[in-house]
This record gives C-alpha cells, sequence and structure tokens, in this order.
C-alpha cells in the first residue's frame, strides 16, 4: 500500500509537442525510473479520453501519484486534478512537466529537445514521490459587500448588489456622490445629459434600504481575507479638528472604484494655464457650460475657441498614456459652444483623433460638418501660446506646426480649453496599501489578468473597476461596475468559499519568534502573536508565493506543495539525469 | 546498552579540529569525577597516552560511546573513524566541524593544490627554496617514512561512516555535554538514531533576551566594531549579520550574551538543509531598497558573505565546495 506507483502520461498536443520531442523515446526512457509503474503517450491529454485513460488507470493499476507531461499547468492543472479527484486520488498527488512552452516550443533541435523534456519529467517524477496528500478549506462568505467610491462605477455596482438583495456599505470621501461626473454637463457622443444620468443612480441608491451610505467617509483600515474582511470607516465632521466618527463593518468582498483626477494643467508651463487668464481647462469649460454661458474672464463672448487635445497624455513627461475619453469630449465641446454662440470659431488643435468607440465616428464626422478648424499636431512638437499683439483682433496667437499642410500655422484665441488627461487619484498608493492590491507605474491598480480577469485582482475579494484602473468612458466604467458585482454576486450565492490547500504554514515547534518574515509577505497574511510569541500565517489570505518561505531562516515555515525537500527533489532530478536512470 | 551502575567505555577522538572540543570536555571541572566514576576513558590522544594499536586490538563494540570531534580532512581521519565506527557502540559527532565541516572545511573554498601552494611556497612566513612538499610516502635510510595522505576536500564525520547522534556546537556546551552523558549512562530512552543532541529545536531567538520588532529593514549591513550596541537591540536591527534566526538554540546564546552576533557553529533548526542559504535569503529579504544598483551596494557591504552564512557548515550545505 504504501508503494509509490506513478503513473506518467506524455501528452503529443497534436503535434505541438510531438514535433518537436519524440515522445516515443520519452515513455522508453522514463518507463525505467524507479518508482514509475506506467507511463502512456496520447494524443490529447486534456481531451476527454485523456483524462478516462488516467481515471481507468488510477482505479485498475493502484496508481497513487500523476505525472502529466504536456503544457503549462496554468493551462491544465486544474483539469488533470479533477480526473485524479473523480479517481477518488487526492489531487495534490499531481505534477504537471511542461514540455510545450518550456521545450517543444522553443526549441529547435529535436534531439535536444527530447532530452529535455526527459530531464523535466525526470524531475517531475521525483517531486511527485514527495508529494502529499492535502485537504482544501472551506470558509463562510460574508454576503455583505465594501463599495469604496460614489461615482458612476462605484453607484452602479452598489445598485447591481444590494438590488441582488445584499447589504452594501458605500464609502465616498467628499459630501455627495456623483464622482467627477457630477462635473459635466453633457456626454458625448449622444449628447445625454449628465446630470440625468447621475440623477437616476443617485436616486435608487438614497431610496434603497439595503445601502448605507457613508458620505464624507474613508476606509481607514481593512483586515481579514475573501469572504471575511473587516473595515474601519472614518467619517469626518466636516470641521477641522474636530474627531472623527468611526464605523466598523464587516463585508466579505470589497469593489475599488475610486475614480481619477485630472492633470494639472500648470504642469506644462508654456500653455500658461495659470497666468494666462483665457487659458482654461476642459471641467472649467464644462463649469461654465453647466451655468449657461461661455464666456472669458472678462465676460465677453469669445470669438476665438480654441481646444488642445492631449495636456499631459501621450508624452513622455507627464503621461505616455491616452487618456481615451478627451477626444469625444472635445468634439462634444465643438457642439455646446457652438450652439451657445454660433457665431464662434472653434478650432481643434489634436495629435490623432481616436474615435474608436460605438457612435464616435459618427460623431466625428457630424463635428467636421459644423465649420470647425482641425489641426493636427506632432506629439513633441507642441502648439506655442502668446498673447496677442493690439492689432491681431484677439487676445492670444496660437502657433501650430501643422502636419497634415507642413505649415506652421497661426490662429487666433479668445479662449483655449486644455483637454486635461486623467491620472491616478491622489489617495490611490493609499489605497492600495489598504486593499493590498498592486498598482503600475502611473498609479492605476492592476488587474489579476488584462484580458481574462479585468476587474479582479490578484487579491482574492478584492475586484476593481472604473477609471481607477485606467482611463476609461462611463459605458466601460458602468460595464465594469456590473463587472465586479456579477463576480461578486457569484461568489456571494456560493456561501462558502474554497480556500486552496497550497499555502504556506508556520511549525510552530520551530518558529523562534524571529520576526524576519513580518513584515515580508506582500499579501499582509503574517500576523504576530504576542502572547505566544510566534508568528502564524492567515492561511485564507496567503497566496503561497513563497517569500515568507525562501526568508524563514529556521526553515520554520514550510510551503505546502513547495517544500525544500520536494523542490530539491525536483532539482535532483532535472541535473541528474544519469543517476536517476541508473545507467 | 549498559546497565545503571556499570561503567561504560568511553572514547573521544579529534580528526580535523583545533583541540577545542576536547578542552570543552576538560571544562565539566569537578563534574569529571562523576564523569569517571560512571565511565572508563579508553581512548583520548590529547589527555591520554593510549595507541592506535591499543584500539585496532579492542573487540568490536568494545566502546560504548566515541566522541568524535573534528572534520575528515587527510586519510588518518578516516582511517580512524572507520576503526572507532567499528569498536563503538555509540559514535557521536562531536562538535562543529565533524557534524557540518566546521572552520576547517571552509578549506573547500580552496583544493589541495591551492593550499599546498599557500601554505609550502607563497606565506609571508614561509622560506622553502627546495620547493618540498610533504609526500605520504618518502624513503629514507632507516625505510620508509609514511604520511597521512592530504585530501581535495573536507568531508564530515557522517560522509564516512554511520553516525548515530550528532552534537553541535564550537564547541558544544559543557552543559549539554553533562547532560547528555548522564542520560547515556543512567540508561535513559534515547533519541532515534540520527538526531541532533544537546540542543533545542528552535532558533537562538527563543532565548535572546533582545528586543525583537518587525522593524528589520537593513539599509547598511555593519560589523560589530562600527556600531555602538546598546545591549538590547536584535543585532539584525542594527545592521549586524546574526546567525542565530538560522541557527539552534542550546548553547545558552553566550556570543549575543557577550554582545557579539550569533556565528552559527550550532547549525540550523531540524528541518534546514542548507543554514548559509536559509539565511541568505532571510538576508536578501531585509534589504530596505527597490533600486537594483542600491541593493547591489548594500549587499557589497557584508564583509565575507562565505565565511560569514558558511563559517561552519560550508561542506554540509547543497554548494559543499567551490568548483576547481
Amino acid at each position: 500500500m504504501n508503494d509509490i506507483r506513478i503513473g506518467v502520461y506524455v501528452c503529443s498536443c497534436g503535434t505541438n509537442i510531438a514535433k518537436m520531442v519524440d515522445v516515443e523515446l520519452v515513455k522508453t526512457t522514463v518507463e525505467k525510473l524507479p518508482n514509475v509503474a506506467m507511463v502512456r503517450n496520447y494524443k490529447y491529454m486534456c481531451s476527454n479520453p485523456g483524462q478516462e485513460m488516467i481515471i481507468q488507470d488510477i482505479k485498475d493499476n493502484d496508481l497513487n501519484r500523476i505525472v502529466v507531461a504536456a503544457c503549462s499547468p496554468n493551462m491544465h492543472e486544474r483539469t488533470f486534478r479533477a480526473a485524479l479527484r473523480s479517481a477518488g486520488l487526492n489531487q495534490y498527488l499531481f505534477e504537471m512537466a511542461n514540455i510545450r512552452e518550456q521545450c517543444s516550443w522553443v526549441h529547435e533541435d529535436r534531439i535536444e529537445a527530447t532530452e529535455k523534456a526527459i530531464d523535466l519529467i525526470i524531475g517531475s517524477v521525483k517531486r511527485v514521490a514527495l508529494h502529499e496528500a492535502l485537504e482544501s478549506m472551506e470558509v463562510d462568505m460574508n454576503p455583505n459587500i465594501l463599495v469604496i467610491g460614489g461615482g458612476i462605477a462605484g453607484l452602479t455596482a452598489a445598485l447591481e448588489l444590494a438590488e441582488a438583495g445584499n447589504k452594501v456599505h458605500l464609502v465616498e470621501k467628499q459630501n455627495k456622490l456623483g464622482g467627477n461626473i457630477s462635473r459635466v454637463d453633457l456626454t458625448a457622443p449622444y449628447l445625454y445629459s449628465a446630470r440625468d444620468l447621475l440623477t437616476e443612480r443617485i436616486t435608487k441608491v438614497n431610496e434603497n434600504p439595503l445601502i448605507d451610505l457613508h458620505l464624507n467617509s474613508k476606509v481607514s483600515d481593512l483586515k481579514g481575507f475573501l469572504g471575511n474582511f473587516t473595515a474601519t470607516i472614518d467619517k469626518q465632521n466636516g470641521k477641522p479638528g474636530k474627531e472623527s466618527a468611526q464605523t466598523v463593518v464587516d463585508i466579505g468582498n470589497v469593489a475599488v472604484c475610486t475614480g481619477y483626477k485630472e492633470f494639472d494643467a500648470s504642469r506644462i508651463t508654456h500653455y500658461g494655464y495659470g497666468k494666462l487668464p483665457n487659458v482654461i481647462t476642459s471641467f472649467e469649460l464644462e463649469k461654465m457650460i453647466r451655468n449657461g454661458q461661455v464666456v472669458t474672464k472678462e465676460g465677453k463672448i469669445p470669438q476665438y475657441v480654441a481646444i488642445i487635445h492631449c495636456v499631459g497624455s501621450r508624452n513622455q513627461e507627464f503621461h505616455a498614456y491616452c487618456s481615451r475619453v478627451c477626444c469625444m469630449t472635445a468634439l462634444k465641446y465643438v457642439h455646446e459652444i457652438k450652439s451657445m454662440n454660433p457665431k464662434s470659431y472653434v478650432s481643434d488643435i489634436y495629435i490623432d483623433m481616436h474615435a474608436f468607440g460605438k457612435g464616435h465616428e459618427d460623431f466625428y464626422r457630424r463635428s467636421s460638418e459644423v465649420k470647425t478648424l482641425f489641426l493636427m499636431y506632432e506629439k513633441s512638437d507642441r502648439p506655442v501660446i502668446h498673447r496677442a499683439e493690439p492689432k491681431d483682433d484677439c487676445e492670444m496667437l496660437i502657433e501650430v506646426n501643422e502636419i497634415l499642410s507642413g505649415e506652421l500655422i497661426e490662429i487666433p484665441a479668445d479662449l483655449v480649453v486644455l483637454m486635461v488627461g486623467m491620472e491616478a487619484s491622489d489617495d490611490s498608493n493609499e489605497i492600495a496599501r489598504l486593499t493590498n492590491i498592486s498598482q503600475d507605474k502611473d498609479g492605476w491598480f492592476i488587474e489579476s489578468h488584462p484580458k481574462l480577469e479585468p476587474v479582479a485582482t490578484t487579491t482574492d475579494g478584492i475586484f476593481i473597476a472604473g477609471a481607477c484602473v485606467a482611463p476609461k468612458d462611463i459605458p466601460d466604467s458602468v460595464a465594469q461596475a456590473r463587472a465586479a458585482a456579477a463576480r461578486i454576486l457569484s461568489k456571494v450565492s456560493k456561501g462558502k468559499i474554497e480556500v486552496d490547500a497550497v499555502y504556506s504554514e508556520v511549525n510552530e515547534e520551530i518558529c523562534s519568534g524571529c520576526r524576519l518574515c513580518n513584515s515580508l509577505c506582500p499579501f499582509s497574511a503574517i500576523e504576530f502573536l504576542e502572547e505566544e510569541q510566534r508568528s502564524h500565517i492567515i492561511s485564507a489570505l496567503c497566496k503561497a508565493c513563497g517569500v515568507c518561505v525562501a526568508a524563514c531562516p529556521s526553515s520554520a515555515i514550510n510551503g505546502r506543495q513547495f517544500t525544500d525537500r520536494q523542490l530539491i527533489a525536483q532539482i535532483d532530478g532535472l541535473f541528474n539525469h544519469m543517476e536517476a536512470l541508473d545507467v | 546498552m549498559t546497565k545503571p551502575n556499570s561503567k561504560i567505555n568511553l572514547a573521544v577522538y579529534w580528526g580535523a579540529a583545533c583541540g577545542g572540543c576536547c578542552v570543552s570536555i576538560l571544562d565539566v571541572h569537578e563534574q569529571l569525577f562523576d564523569i569517571v566514576a560512571a565511565a572508563n576513558l579508553v581512548f583520548w590522544p590529547i589527555a591520554l597516552d593510549i595507541k592506535y594499536d591499543d584500539v585496532r586490538a579492542m573487540p568490536d563494540g568494545h566502546i560504548d560511546v566515541t566522541l568524535f570531534n573534528g572534520a575528515i580532512r587527510n586519510s588518518e581521519n578516516e582511517e580512524m573513524a572507520t576503526l572507532l565506527r567499528k569498536k563503538s557502540k555509540l559514535l557521536v559527532a562531536y562538535g562543529s566541524c565533524s557534524h557540518m565541516g566546521g572552520i576547517p572545511g571552509l578549506a573547500n573554498f580552496s583544493n589541495k593544490e591551492e593550499i599546498f601552494q599557500r601554505v609550502y611556497h607563497d606565506s609571508e612566513s614561509t622560506i622553502n627554496k627546495d620547493k618540498i612538499r610533504p609526500v605520504p610516502k618518502f624513503e629514507v635510510a632507516e625505510g620508509i617514512l609514511e604520511l597521512p595522505v592530504f585530501y581535495d576536500s573536507v568531508r564530515l564525520l557522517k560522509e564516512v561512516v554511520n553516525v548515530d547522534y550528532f552534537m553541535p556546537g564550537c564547541p558544544p556546551q559543557t552543559e549539554r555535554l553533562v547532560e547528555v552523558f548522564m542520560a547515556i549512562v543512567s540508561g535513559a530512552e534515547l533519541p532515534p538514531a540520527g538526531s541532533v543532541i544537546g540542543a533545542g529545536d528552535k532558533a537562538q531567538c527563543e532565548e535572546c533576551e533582545r528586543k525583537k520588532t518587525e522593524n528589520k529593514q537593513i539599509t547598511k549591513f555593519y560589523r560589530p566594531w562600527e556600531i555602538e550596541d546598546d545591549g538590547e537591540t536584535c543585532f539584525l536591527e542594527q545592521g549586524v549579520i546574526c546567525m542565530g534566526p538560522a541557527t539552534r538554540s542550546g548553547c545558552g546564546h553566550r556570543c549575543i550574551t557577550g554582545n557579539g552576533q550569533c556565528r552559527g557553529c550550532y547549525g540550523p533548526c531540524s528541518d534546514t538543509i542548507d543554514p548559509g542559504a536559509k539565511m541568505m535569503s532571510a538576508i536578501a529579504g531585509l534589504v530596505d531598497s527597490k533600486d537594483p544598483e542600491e541593493i547591489e551596494q548594500i549587499l557589497n557591504d557584508i564583509p565575507d558573505p562565505a565565511g560569514t552564512f558558511y563559517r561552519f557548515s560550508l561542506p554540509s550545505s547543497i554548494i559543499r565546495r567551490s568548483l576547481s
């Protein structure tokens, strides 16, 4: 019974593996290894017949360890683990040898690739012999949810979650809901009223008894793990110096919808923002439009209005990325200015016109038809704004090296609108630290997979949506908010969560309380028990990254399924194939 | 193994060692009387004039316990290890050198040729005009003179013969020796063969009384004389590399009590395969910088990293020796 009987399955992956690896030779070589009870080749191990073969062999041949030599474990580890489970074998008595991505796909010499495939399999065979049966844990899921941020994404997520019957704590740092959209008049490209969009959302939120609204508040602490977080919410009393009131809430999941802030235009000094009174930002123009008139500081209707794109965006000096919404917003201004001041001339100074969204090209075409002067400038050659002479009959002159005509064009302007881009909000670092999520170099939150997991993060139970992830327009933010809500609802509906059995644990018999590991965990999973003077890992928070395992100088921390002995056996197998094969 | 009240036969031998282990046995002071009351000392070259031939003449298993200190550096060490294994019921690797290679094991950063070149030719105090080197056999008028063969690598006792127990320390703490000895002579149940005895299971930090916090971010490494030690704060938190977190307790944390950092002579805790590698990866996690160049600069401040992390354990480590 205690004999180790390993079944090894060598996949051809159609021809993906077989064209570069001699799978027959692999089979006959691996068969000679100690503890290997049987080896099979098959065209597609991941197919149903492939999995069935493993299940049948486990039952018929008393196999108690399985190695599949195929693709990356990222691709099919779950598939084969499931096969082991159906055969009644513990799913962790399994190891994958990656002979596709790390072998057949990257080599050009069939003999060497075959040797490498054999070495990889020997490593896996030696490792799997030391694998232990592990049991995953189940913990209860708290159905309550924390939504941070009361902009369009946060409002939408909160509503979606509450309308499904869950308690939601919605935390907004300002004294009102709506976020940046509440500063906007119309929306592009259909010119719907932003106010109408928001009013509908806000009214529903206010009326929903399941949503606890925390205005003027911020989350000051978040502890725990998926299914069981505890958040501390600090409410500012409005008057500085006054103590804030704290509320502590238990939740199971968090949706981070903290949005963006606009680029500070004064950082680009030669646009003269802050010095030239009639150079304004897009948000200042929105304010004028909402107040019903677009006028210069002097109260005059501007005859010439110039709109400059990509202020702070698409530029290595400030932000290399595109802020995505400004092009269409600029076109929206063309329409709004023209309808308020029909006699105004509007020029639009841009790098590229990004009109990628639904209805955007059409909107661009319609904007061209209202006699707008479009001027294209080179990314590295920004327009220059001068104060005009009295004879010029305008307040400012803008010099543009216009690409399409190849000429230096000087255009008049009484009002210049700078299309300021989006950047990560001021508190994004603090939010990232609180919720244990990562940020990219620009401060945007990082999703756990850019294509397949756009709203999940590497911390289970923390989801991100809207413009805190990257610049986004309203439909994309709303779609992400609903996606995050759907992800949370699918977790809540299960009631319980299974925690992977692969995590690190502290052997209390050995831990001496040196505290070396305490500040290393990127997931804040390590706590120090003062009374016992021991470090302790909260297994549900642990992502099995292994940082603490490597750092524990007394080997008191053990990475389950990644023990030193297992890894050394694997390395040994990789490099000592002669010894392993006894030749 | 032995009936209470009857005396056991005890032997002490040294391989590649400094003699400190033998002195640690003498350090039992007046308790030596308890030891000789319970044991016949049948072989102990540093203290008694008993010849190798006398040992060869003993029946197999005649010695109840041999405390073998020192590493295996040459053919004489190996020959005596093999002989004493045959003659002893219990063979104890006594002290860091026989346990892990110890200080002599640091010679594994060189090979035999490099060591001979240094010792017999290049060292500042050597005058050797005829370039004479020791050879295993040398003919003189009176016959053939023999010297032990000097090996390329230092090995551990357990690499040469089967070892029953390991007693760590440079040297082992005398109190631990008395405890172990008394346990053996009293017929107490002994731990499973292959165990480390006379030491704790946890690291030095378990006993160390210095204040330990989670604040162990290091921006500069110091040698002990470069800091003004307050006598209270964890050495690592002061930037001094203390091997304590990677080292078994049992010595009574004497170095630390004496305001010196732990140097690791008691060896790793039970689950550690390579204490030097363990401590290096622990230290790497403490460097307080995210800039690769700055990290390199900070790590460059570690004086003699190989000697710091592998001071007592090189031959027992995964790397074993430098490739020559």
